[in-house]
């Protein structure tokens, strides 16, 4: 097999890679990470690179325009290595892996604590349920009697007798590993130990034990694994106080933007495990930064509970989810036994406890189980919905009686993917907008006050439902003929949200009439598959006590242009209450309340999951909602257009 | 025992449009007609008022046709060359009350006639013949949006009905309507929710849902009939029911697709049946206004209507 030198620039690392190979599979051998939506198909045109010398051969494409190819501009994904290269990786196609700064993430976690209250005071979220305070990972310090000849039971005896004191465990189980090293311990250390204790249901596994009182050292990680983001949070499991949160984006996005994108890559020759690594790795770094910013020892971090869709826990957990694409969509598991974090390759104390929340279906993850838990819908005597606007946009329905979901493939446009000038919620994103009816000057302010770099999700819910007050489109979403701001292009119109001059990037960021469709298919599923639920019960939005919004955007959502833009349905404004990262307050709860997991479990027996395929009554709900804001004007009595 | 009929009551009905402006108007038509304005479903007399016929528009070009089977030309003889002379005998050899032109020769492939030529050709078309009109396109949009605008200020003040304004191409034509006093066509392609959209797009552009004449696009006996019926029905129901959107009068292309099929081609006493059962049946799926080809169908359909309009009402 031939070998060739790619050099990449303008970081300037060189790799030795195989004759074939294409540009974007070395850049990731060199550990730089290329954009690549759709996952080394070459349609979505985000991997750009520059072949500044060398040979390369490449499929023929749509997306390279005459000047780019005569600018040697390849899609790094169908640009296959023919000899020496040197790659230069502009800006634009790069996957901006910096972490989040501490200004986004009090953003992005707004809802949670403190910020988003300011806005909309509801605290509904954990007003009338407390699980008793019973962490996954429990340290007891024991001072057991020493044996003599009346009371010679054996030292595992000993040790459990000592434990049953402190609760009723009826069931103890202990690894050949501890019992081995038992007797050493207790003599060599004068009866004086702790013990970490691993709770599961009715059982607890003694998962270590140790020399002397280290009983205040206990300390346990919750995580999100999003498809898009990966949020962690360091508590003390003792005090229950949040030590910090990190969210970084997840590192298999370069391998596609979506679940289905990423099963297909999974099948592929080492896909499984590259997206295994890819998350494992995000949470690793994570958690590396939260121990060493809190100063707490990685032996006495005991336990971590996941929180995550199912092909994400899948992935995670380095299982095949090739059956969660195929009908009829079965997951190889939904729950999952405690193991230890080291068999997923997450660094922790090396004998500590991994625990995943349960799901409910393959398209319906522990992500909504703990969104559910922390919301506390199955509380409410009256019914209320809980929303994840994100890719798979998954919506629970119900109340103390009743819970149904389903998920909404919403696509991953409110996420910034698949539209022009889209980003995820990252600094520079712009995330306010709004539009002079006279000139059509665009006011805007992006996340983190940086100059804009794109537009994320709640950015584009802003700009439409503007562009809509302004008359810029119409309710079809075209585009209007007219203005500095209004110009042709390949897909259609497009409105110049900010000139490359201002931006001081080198594009435009812009809208356009196909950016516009994608985003309308989005708020349309999710509307519809939102309707459809309630309307398979045989009732309707107006029975809807509180509306959750979870997830998705993050940091800012304005509840009324989302309202304007029909991805919301028109009801009260004070019945809809945003949330933030249901998902990650939820997997906190159950890694401070064994009480929080068995009603996690309970809650999963509970929840009906509704496949929205299979109603008769969906193709034609979703088709009117593909309208600003609906084609049934009269679901929407409170939107007016002035434009 | 006399059976007790159960009736439907209905909260809204359909708009009623009214085609041509008389002197006394600030037009120059011998009449109006009106289509629309039904509170029942269609022939159910006895649920709701019907106060307008279905009424048949004959289908003239602004050139020769170029793909009509020459059958169908043979039953307009010579005149099917000269326009306005084809114009004339719809209307005083097969008494027409309506005429529908198609400005087929502005189309860039059939002779591409300018704004001017297309305005004028309107103008003495105006003066030959004083029935009301429908003025539809050349089906391409880009020169319809030259065209149109000229086209519907030939006609202004005489009402006329223009056309077909369709999801992605609706504001020309509905600005020129608005401005020159016309109705305007709104075409969706057999899909109940586009055709609301459109309406909602086209009302919020100032021209009222009166003003909006609905083209369901349909398809002939045997060619997807059943599907277009059942559009129709659907919009019809909800109009009824009290949809402001949906309430607008029907316009069926009736000639263009039965003339389109392999069955009327072959035969031309098949071609007239296959034209008359199309636009039959339509009409009981709740069709105003009918534009057709052949003067014998039209005939025969004229008849059916006087049947179904005239027999003892249930």
């Amino acid at each position: 097999m031939q070998k060739f030198k790619v050099t990449f620039l303008p970081d300037n690392l060189t790799i030795i890679t195989e004759k074939d190979k294409t540009i974007l599979s070395a850049a990731i051998s060199a550990g730089i990470y290329i954009n690549s939506t759709c996952g080394g198909d070459g349609i979505c045109g985000k991997c750009k690179v520059v072949v500044s010398k060398g040979d390369v051969i490449s499929q023929p494409n749509g997306i390279i325009t005459a000047s780019e190819r005569k600018n040697n501009v390849y899609l790094a994904c169908l640009a296959s290595i023919q000899g020496d290269l040197e790659v230069v990786i502009p800006d634009s196609s790069r996957l901006n892996f910096d972490k989040l700064t501490p200004e986004e993430l009090a953003e992005r976690l707004s809802g949670l604590y403190s910020k988003a209250e300011d806005i909309r005071p509801q605290k509904a979220k954990f007003e009338d349920k407390v699980f008793k305070h019973s962490p996954f990972a429990t340290k007891l310090y024991l001072e057991l009697p020493e044996p003599t000849l009346s009371d010679s039971i054996s030292d595992l005896e000993r040790l459990y007798r000592a434990l049953r004191k402190f609760e009723e465990f009826p069931v103890i189980q202990t690894g050949l590993f501890n019992i081995r090293q038992l007797g050493r311990l207790l003599r060599d250390y004068e009866w004086k130990v702790t013990v970490t204790l691993g709770k599961r249901n009715n059982t607890v596994e003694i998962v270590l034990i140790e020399p002397g009182d280290t009983s205040q050292k206990n300390f346990g990680l919750c995580f999100d694994i999003g498809t898009t983001t990966i949020s962690g949070q360091l508590v003390n499991l003792n005090s229950k106080k949040i030590l910090g949160t990190k969210a970084a984006y997840n590192q298999q996005a370069a391998f596609g933007s979506d679940v289905i994108t990423r099963i297909l890559h999974a099948a592929k020759t080492e896909g499984l495990k590259q997206l295994h690594n890819a998350v494992s790795d995000t949470m690793n770094q994570i958690i590396k930064e939260l121990i060493l910013e809190h100063n707490v020892d990685l032996n006495n971090v005991n336990c971590i509970v996941c929180s995550g869709n199912t092909t994400m826990i899948h992935l995670l957990l380095n299982m095949d989810p090739a059956h969660i694409r195929k009908e009829p969509y079965v997951a190889t598991a939904n729950f999952l036994p405690v193991i230890r974090a080291a068999e997923a390759e997450i660094n922790i104390n090396s004998r500590g406890l991994l625990s995943c929340v349960p799901g409910v279906s393959s398209y319906v993850g522990g992500d909504t189980t703990a969104g559910v838990l922390s919301s506390g819908i199955y509380q409410k005597d009256v019914p209320c919905i809980l929303i994840d606007i994100g890719t798979n946009g998954e919506i629970v329905f119900g109340n103390k009686d009743f819970l149904v979901a389903c998920a909404a493939s919403a696509g991953p446009a409110f996420e910034g993917s698949g539209v022009t000038s889209g980003m995820r919620a990252s600094s520079g994103a712009i995330q306010k907008v709004s539009i002079n009816k006279g000139d059509f000057s665009v006011k805007y302010s992006t996340i983190a006050d940086k100059k804009p770099r794109g537009i994320c999700g709640s950015g584009y819910i802003d700009l439409l439902s503007e562009m809509l007050e302004a008359g810029i489109i119409d309710k079809s979403g075209k585009i209007k003929v007219g203005g500095s701001r209004i110009r042709q292009s390949d897909s259609g119109r497009e409105f110049v949200v900010c000139f490359k001059e201002e931006a001081g990037g080198n594009r435009d960021i812009v809208i356009n009439e196909s950016d516009i469709e994608n985003l309308k298919r989005s708020k349309g599923a999710i509307y519809s598959a939102a309707s459809i639920l309630v309307k398979h019960l045989g009732l309707d939005f107006s029975v809807i006590h509180k509306f959750y919004i979870a997830g998705g955007f993050g940091t800012y959502l304005d509840v009324d242009k989302a309202i304007k833009i029909g991805l919301l349905p028109d009801l009260e404004r004070s019945k809809f209450v945003f949330i933030g990262n249901s998902s990650l307050a939820g997997a906190r709860e159950i890694l401070l309340s064994a009480q929080a997991m068995d009603m996690a479990e309970k809650l999963v027996s509970k929840i009906t999951y509704f496949e929205l395929s299979v109603d008769p009554g969906y193709m034609e709900e979703y088709s009117q909602a593909l309208f600003f804001p609906h084609t049934d004007l009269t679901k929407f009595p409170t939107v007016k257009f002035n434009g | 025992m006399e059976t007790q009929l159960v009736l439907e009551k209905w909260p809204g009905a359909v708009s009623t449009v009214s085609i041509g402006a008389k002197k006394e108007e600030g037009g120059t038509r011998s009449c109006s007609i009106k289509i629309g304005g039904e509170s029942a479903l269609p022939l159910l007399f006895k649920e709701g008022s019907i106060p307008n016929k279905p009424k048949i528009a004959f289908e003239v070009w602004d050139i020769a046709p170029c793909d009509w089977p020459e059958e169908l030309l043979a039953a307009y003889g010579e005149e099917i060359n000269d326009p306005l002379a084809w114009a004339d005998k719809c209307v005083n050899k097969y008494k027409a009350e309506l005429l529908c032109v198609k400005m087929q020769g502005a189309h860039p492939d059939f002779g591409n006639k300018g704004t001017g030529e297309s305005a004028k050709f309107i103008s003495r078309l105006l003066s030959r013949v004083n029935v009301p009109l429908v003025i539809i396109g050349s089906d391409d949009d880009t020169k319809d949006n030259l065209i149109m605008p000229a086209v519907s200020e030939a006609a202004k003040k005489e009402r006329c009905i223009i056309g077909c304004a369709v999801q992605d191409n609706y504001k020309t034509l509905a600005a020129s309507a608005l401005a020159d006093g016309h109705s305007l066509i709104a075409q969706s392609p057999i899909d109940i929710n586009i055709a609301k959209q459109l309406n909602i797009l086209i009302s919020d552009m100032g021209l009222a849902f009166e003003r909006i004449v609905m083209d369901p696009t349909i398809g002939a006996l045997g060619y997807g009939l059943e599907y277009a019926y059942s559009i129709m029905e659907r919009a019809r129901l909800a109009a009824l029911s009290g949809d402001k959107t949906l309430a607008c009068a029907f316009i069926c292309f009736i000639g263009q697709e039965a003339w389109k099929t392999k069955e009327a081609k072959s035969s031309i006493e098949q071609g007239i049946v296959w034209e008359a059962v199309t636009a039959s049946s339509l009409i009981q799926a709740g069709a105003d206004l009918l534009v057709m080809r052949h003067p014998k169908a039209i005939e025969k359909v004229n008849n059916f209507i006087e049947i179904l309009y005239s027999t003892p009402r249930l």
